[in-house]
């Protein structure tokens, strides 16, 4: 009985949540990219649909839809509403102000090659998919535990 | 209950009500609470942003005091129950945070989540090129307390809708059944028999109705039917009476004619027996001397012979059916009178005579001594019958439709009396040659047998009705003269 308390705690130990205590979500852009930072209100403006522009040029948003966990802290930490509020606030913004809705990527991949080719583009992930990229650029924690 | 068809509207209306309320009760909760969880941490969320927000933007010069005062703002509010900043090695938390027990270390991502009921939420800021940290804890129990009233409010809604579903259900079964339970009514009384009750259902519903008028045609036409096999029936038996009759009828004309038959063989023959008798007496009288005891003799012989031969003449008309009628078309009432006029003369004074006539009654066709000799032996038994006792007698001519032919009016004679009677036993013998309850002598008994040959000549037909003690009835029908004609134009062509 106990050996088989043992081996299911492993297998929760081996097949359990992916993310330690100690990970930390990270706001990314490219290397070489123009943007040096952004602060907490430019960043959530950047993933609500507003414009905003570094050195005259806009950035483009791309929302990290890889995981699921990524999602919750999206919404809490950066856009810091719930998923019908930021619905409701991209409508509005796209139907009376014209502006333009975040890209979602479904993969880190895709977003780390999105993040390749538009020097403009920003985007958040986990750090451990971006902390050993030497062609990606982290601008500032948004979520740690 | 359950079989009836109100029972069933009605159990079928509530199974549906107690299968459909848990999920409407369960459905309509849920969306309460996802609508006050989403709320509160949208709220949650937009406000420790705003904060994070402000400390971010706060500048280097007395970062602890704006910090410091941002978070007493934030428990002032009375929903936050936690606020702190941390840079990992130094934590500032408002003063007037009550003591609470072990922080978890992870964040809620949703409402309700680790059973705490804090939301507790964190978010970074920069702060001169440091990464610090501002985790605050929002109290979730009076959203909590929100979402339970609010679930019992719609719990309390979804009893009133229960109540008010389960009166509606009882009152549209009775309204839905009633049609029905009206036609199951009028059906039930046409089969006890009331078949003329009338099948009419008020309702809206046109299957309702649509089974009404099918029923009604079905119940109609059943009626008809009805009618029509009591009358078939009816009919039947009418016909199967007077079948019967005439078979009596004809069984008794076989008879009579029968025994007429014999009589008049006998007749004959002794008429030949009696012409020698006759005629010698009277050779035998003219040789003998007037006056003389031989002579007295003879003429009694002869007056006997002469009644014999009257008797003789007699049963020969009955047997042989007045061969030798004259045929003339004359009223009834003619021949009748007459007879009576004779017969006034003879009948004792204790009886009365009665005579009504119906003009309406149509001509005869035959001999008229023939209808007064009918007439004459009628009303001769009749005032015998009530010669001691008077009373009445009655004779009535009117027009009759003949039983056989309804459509063929003859006339008819009816003679009545007031006398004893006729026994019933002795009803069926009474146009029978020589039946006679009289003492012998008083009559021959070929009175009523001369009559039934008669009619029967005629083409008519004699019928009687005799209550013991009150009286008898005689009634002769007699073909109208035009039947006659047209049967004899019949006979006629089939010549």
């Amino acid at each position: 009985m106990r050996r088989l308390l043992c081996i299911l705690l492993l297998a929760c130990g081996v097949f359990g949540p992916v993310h330690s205590a100690s990970e930390s979500v990270v706001l990314v852009v490219r290397a070489d990219s123009a943007v040096k930072d952004l602060s907490s209100v430019e960043v959530r403006k950047l993933f609500l649909g507003v414009p905003v522009l570094v050195d005259g040029k806009l950035l483009h948003a791309i929302r990290n839809r890889s995981d699921a966990r990524l999602d919750d802290i999206f919404l809490q930490q950066i856009v810091a509403m719930t998923q019908e509020a930021y619905d409701r606030q991209i409508l509005v913004g796209l139907n009376r102000q014209g502006w333009v809705r975040p890209a979602e990527v479904g993969s880190v991949a895709r977003v780390i090659e999105d993040l390749y080719v538009d020097p403009q583009a920003v985007s958040y992930m986990w750090l451990r998919d971006v902390e050993h990229n030497p062609r990606l650029k982290v601008l500032r924690t948004l979520w740690g535990e | 209950m359950i079989n009836s068809l109100r029972g069933r509207i009605l159990s079928v209306l509530l199974v549906v009500l107690a299968a459909l309320l848990p999920f409407l009760y369960l459905g309509i909760s849920r969306i309460v609470q996802d609508g006050y969880a989403e709320g509160f941490v949208n709220s949650v969320r937009t406000y420790s942003g705003l904060v994070a927000d402000e400390l971010e933007a706060s500048g280097e010069a007395n970062f602890e005091a704006r910090a410091e005062a941002l978070l007493d703002g934030a428990m002032l509010s009375g929903q936050v129950v936690f606020a702190e900043v941390t840079d990992g090695t130094r934590t500032l938390r408002s003063k007037i945070s009550p003591g609470l027990g072990p922080v978890p270390h992870s964040d809620d991502f949703e409402f309700g989540e680790h059973g705490d009921q804090t939301y507790y939420i964190t978010h970074s800021f920069k702060h001169d090129e440091r990464t610090l940290r501002v985790r605050m804890g929002f109290d979730e129990r009076p959203t909590f307390e929100r979402i339970q009233s609010a679930k019992r409010h719609v719990l309390l809604a979804i009893t009133a809708f229960l109540a008010a579903s389960i009166m509606i259900a009882i009152w549209l079964s009775a309204l839905l059944a009633r049609p029905l339970v009206s036609l199951q009514q009028a059906a039930q009384r046409i089969a006890a028999g009331q078949e003329h009750a009338t099948l009419q259902s008020q309702s809206s519903l046109q299957e309702v109705r649509e089974l009404n008028h099918h029923l009604e045609r079905m119940r109609q036409r059943l009626v008809g039917a009805n009618e029509q096999l009591r009358t078939e029936i009816r009919e039947r038996e009418a016909s199967e009476h007077r079948r019967l009759q005439l078979e009596r009828q004809l069984l008794h004309r076989e008879r009579i004619a029968s025994i007429g038959t014999l009589a008049g063989g006998m007749a004959h023959e002794f008429n030949n027996v009696m012409t020698p008798i006759l005629l010698y007496s009277q050779l035998a009288l003219e040789e003998v001397p007037p006056g003389s005891s031989l002579s007295d003799d003879l003429r009694r012989v002869i007056a006997a012979a002469h009644r014999a031969r009257n008797l003789v003449s007699r049963i020969l008309t009955f047997s042989r059916g007045m061969d030798t009628q004259q045929n003339s078309v004359f009223p009834l009432r003619a021949p009748v009178e007459e007879a009576l006029a004779l017969l006034r003369d003879i009948v004792p004074e204790n009886v009365e005579i009665i005579w009504n006539v119906d003009d309406a009654a149509p001509t005869v066709s035959g001999d008229p001594s023939v209808v007064q000799q009918i007439v004459i032996n009628l009303c001769t038994n009749a005032y015998q019958a009530m010669r001691l006792s008077g009373g009445r007698l009655t004779l009535r001519v009117s027009a009759a439709a003949l039983p056989d032919a309804p459509d063929n009016v003859g006339a008819l004679l009816e003679v009545s009396d007031t006398g004893h009677g006729i026994d019933p036993a002795l009803l069926p013998h009474i146009f029978e040659p020589f039946f006679t309850t009289r003492e012998v002598g008083e009559g021959t008994g070929l009175g009523l047998s001369v009559v039934h040959g008669l009619v029967d000549s005629l083409g008519g037909f004699i019928t009687v009705d005799s209550v013991p003690g009150e009286g008898t009835t005689f009634k002769v029908y007699f073909p109208g003269a035009a039947r006659v004609a047209t049967e004899l134009r019949s006979v006629a062509r089939g010549a």
